[in-house]
């Protein structure tokens, strides 16, 4: 009997190219990548190695030219936007290297609105919201708006917003790469341990040693090649 | 966070410009009102002198609004006592007033000028229409006669051409209804205008009686129906059909009122214009400060995308932001317009004479509520188009392309 591994991302020979002038770069080249399930993974690469431009690929932000991509078992190579719009509301949360919260929201809704999205009613929202705040520590900070917290208050605001739908998958380019080491390490070790409480699949784009001591896959990679 | 309130708070974010858009708002919606109030105040004086002048139904013989008369008073209305009376016992009916119309010469001796003659029962009209003509000179109801001698009522111009005054005795010369030539003695008790050159070269109102016997008839030209209720006109056309020995007919009045419907449909093109050059401004300035919002909010737009935002959720967002935009706008545009129009009354201004009238007539405006409910939907209306179009692209655009915008 073999035993099957359930994949959240499984990336066969997947290429995406950029126009540059007369020729065309490969951001990404011929890439192959299988994360399992719960895995806190990290990318780790140079600056314009295609770390980006992979984990948009991934998180279905963006598309590609060639290859394959189950996300979850589905091939997600074929879908239109309306489609890939879809599976990101539900199973994709996406945490920013500069936060990218909604200014005019407080910290509640900003965390909120992805389960808004989700038409889920109003007291299941405020309970789950209310749940995941405390879980990042941020119960007091429910009512400020993000220009009166500090960067590694913003960051727990958007791993809440990425992690409150309890989605399968969570896309983080470079999260820690605007925070000073100590306040790096409290974002990082929260991202892993809620990471593993909701067994959620993190896929973590960095440079950052901080970072990837604590991930338990590392993939690095050079002008879009996967070593 | 409900839509609305998010709205609201988007809106409040650059408040230096989203109060420009906002008195952009404001003063197209309180243009509209403005012009809109004044030409409704126009359409309702002129129908309002129309259906004073006329009465809301005039009743004749069917040749009568359609031919010509071969001998005065050919299609005149036998017994109209006998009609009136009966009209008078339907209660939508107010007063019914009989009219003849003949035409002849007036003549000072020295000279004769064409008139129009109105015989009339004089103090009922002024009782039906209030002062219906503007006196120059003298009394218009000194009664019948003066001395034994028909008073009669005439143009400013018509005294004019005839160097006539007030106390003047002239001559009628008429055809009568057999077709012989009839003169009669007249004096002049009032000089009036009616604000109409054409009429005021023209006008002799005559006490009825002394056109009859200036005519040597019984009959009427016409019944002038006023009704209590002027709504009641459209219901009532056809019920006076078999009255007399049934060849009477009923007009109301907006059939016969030629200067109120050219005014109107005037009236009508230059505002429906304006309206449409205001709207398009509104529209387009409402564009173009939303588009600037949106161009700074292009990041936060692919924020949302990338959560799992459909575009079309995001125009609804800018949409219910424009909402926010117009109903602001339009609570200010109301406040304006219903303070001009609640205002221009005590400043007594004046519009100059319209076209082919001698008087002008007060700028007043009228406010009424269904005008104000069509501006305003109109203008939070265009408010939401203007956040579409301001932001459909943006929606729309490649997500990373968004996130990457600075
Ligand atoms: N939108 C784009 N247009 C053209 N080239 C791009 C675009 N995005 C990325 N690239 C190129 O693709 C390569 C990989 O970029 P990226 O994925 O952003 O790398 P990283 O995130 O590792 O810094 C770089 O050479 C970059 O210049
Ligand atoms: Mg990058």
């Amino acid at each position: 009997m073999t035993e099957t591994v359930d994949y959240v991302i499984d990336i066969e020979g997947m290429s995406k190219y950029y126009a540059l002038g007369e020729d065309k770069i490969s951001a990404v080249n011929k890439v192959s990548l299988k994360i399992p399930g719960g895995a806190f993974a990290a990318v780790c690469g140079p600056s314009g190695s295609g770390k980006s431009t992979l984990l948009n690929i991934c998180g279905l932000l963006d598309t590609f030219d060639a290859g394959q991509y189950h996300l979850n078992k589905t091939n997600v190579g074929g879908l239109n936007e309306t489609e890939r719009t879809k599976i990101r509301r539900k199973e994709i949360g996406f945490i920013f290297q500069s936060y990218n919260l909604i200014p005019v929201m407080d910290v509640f809704d900003n965390v909120a609105y992805p389960l808004r999205l989700l038409g889920k009613d109003k007291l299941q929202i405020k309970a789950e919201t209310a749940k995941i705040l405390e879980k990042v520590g941020l119960t007091k900070f429910a009512t400020r708006i993000p220009d009166q917290l500090s960067g590694g208050q913003r960051q727990r605001v958007a791993i809440a917003r990425a992690l409150v739908k309890r989605p399968t998958l969570v896309i983080a380019d470079e999260p820690t790469a605007n925070l000073d080491t100590k306040t790096a390490e409290t974002i990082v070790a929260l991202m892993k341990e809620l990471g593993n409480q909701f067994s959620v699949t993190f896929l973590i784009a960095t440079h950052d040693e901080r970072m990837t001591r604590h991930c338990d896959k590392i993939y690095n990679i050079t002008d879009g090649v996967l070593a | 966070m409900s839509t609305f309130l998010f709205a609201l708070k988007n809106v409040l974010r650059n408040r230096r410009r989203s109060i420009t858009t906002v008195l952009v708002a404001a003063i197209g919606c309180a243009a509209l009102l403005i012009s809109g109030g004044f030409a409704l105040y126009t359409y309702a004086m002129l129908a309002d002198n129309a259906a004073r002048e006329s009465g809301h139904i005039t009743i004749a013989d069917k040749r009568f609004f359609a031919e010509e008369e071969e001998t005065p008073m050919q299609f005149g209305i036998d017994n109209p006592n006998d009609i009136i009376a009966v009209l008078e016992q339907d209660n939508r009916i107010e007063f019914v007033l009989p009219r003849l119309s003949f035409s002849g010469l007036l003549s000072n001796g020295d000279k004769s000028v064409i008139f129009a003659g109105t015989g009339a029962n004089i103090s009922a009209e002024i009782h039906v229409r209030g002062s219906f003509l503007q006196i120059e000179a003298g009394d218009i109801n000194p009664g019948k006669d003066i001395n034994s001698i028909a008073a009669i009522t005439i143009g400013k111009d018509l005294a004019r051409a005839l160097k006539a005054h007030v106390g003047s005795r002239l001559t009628l010369l008429a055809t009568t209804a057999d077709g012989s030539m009839n003169a009669m003695d007249a004096v002049i008790s009032a000089i009036v205008t009616t604000g109409w050159d054409e009429a005021d070269r023209r006008l002799v109102l005559i006490d009825i009686e002394y056109a009859q016997r200036l005519l040597a008839t019984d009959k009427v030209s016409a019944l002038s129906v006023y009704l209590r209720d002027d709504r009641n006109v459209r219901g009532m056309q056809d019920d006076f059909l078999t009255l007399g020995s049934g060849n009477l007919m009923s007009k109301p009045w907006s059939e016969q009122a030629f200067y109120y419907a050219s005014v109107k449909a005037l009236y009508n093109r230059i505002f429906g214009l304006l309206g449409v050059i205001i709207a398009l401004l509104v529209l387009f300035s409402v564009v173009n400060t939303l588009a600037t919002s949106v161009a700074e909010r292009t990041r936060e737009i692919g924020t949302f995308r990338a959560i799992g935002s459909y575009p079309q959720e995001i125009v609804a967002q800018f949409v219910h932001e424009g909402m926010v935009i117009g109903i602001a706008g339009v609570f200010i545009g109301n406040v304006m317009a219903w303070g001009a129009a609640f205002l221009l009354p005590y400043l007594g201004l004046e519009m100059p004479p319209p076209p082919g009238r001698s008087i002008g007539y007060p700028l007043l405006i009228s406010a009424p509520v269904l005008l104000y409910v069509a501006i305003d939907a109109l203008i939070i209306l265009l408010c939401c188009a203007a956040a579409w179009v301001a932001s459909k692209k943006a929606a729309n655009m490649p997500i990373m392309e968004a996130l990457r915008h600075v």
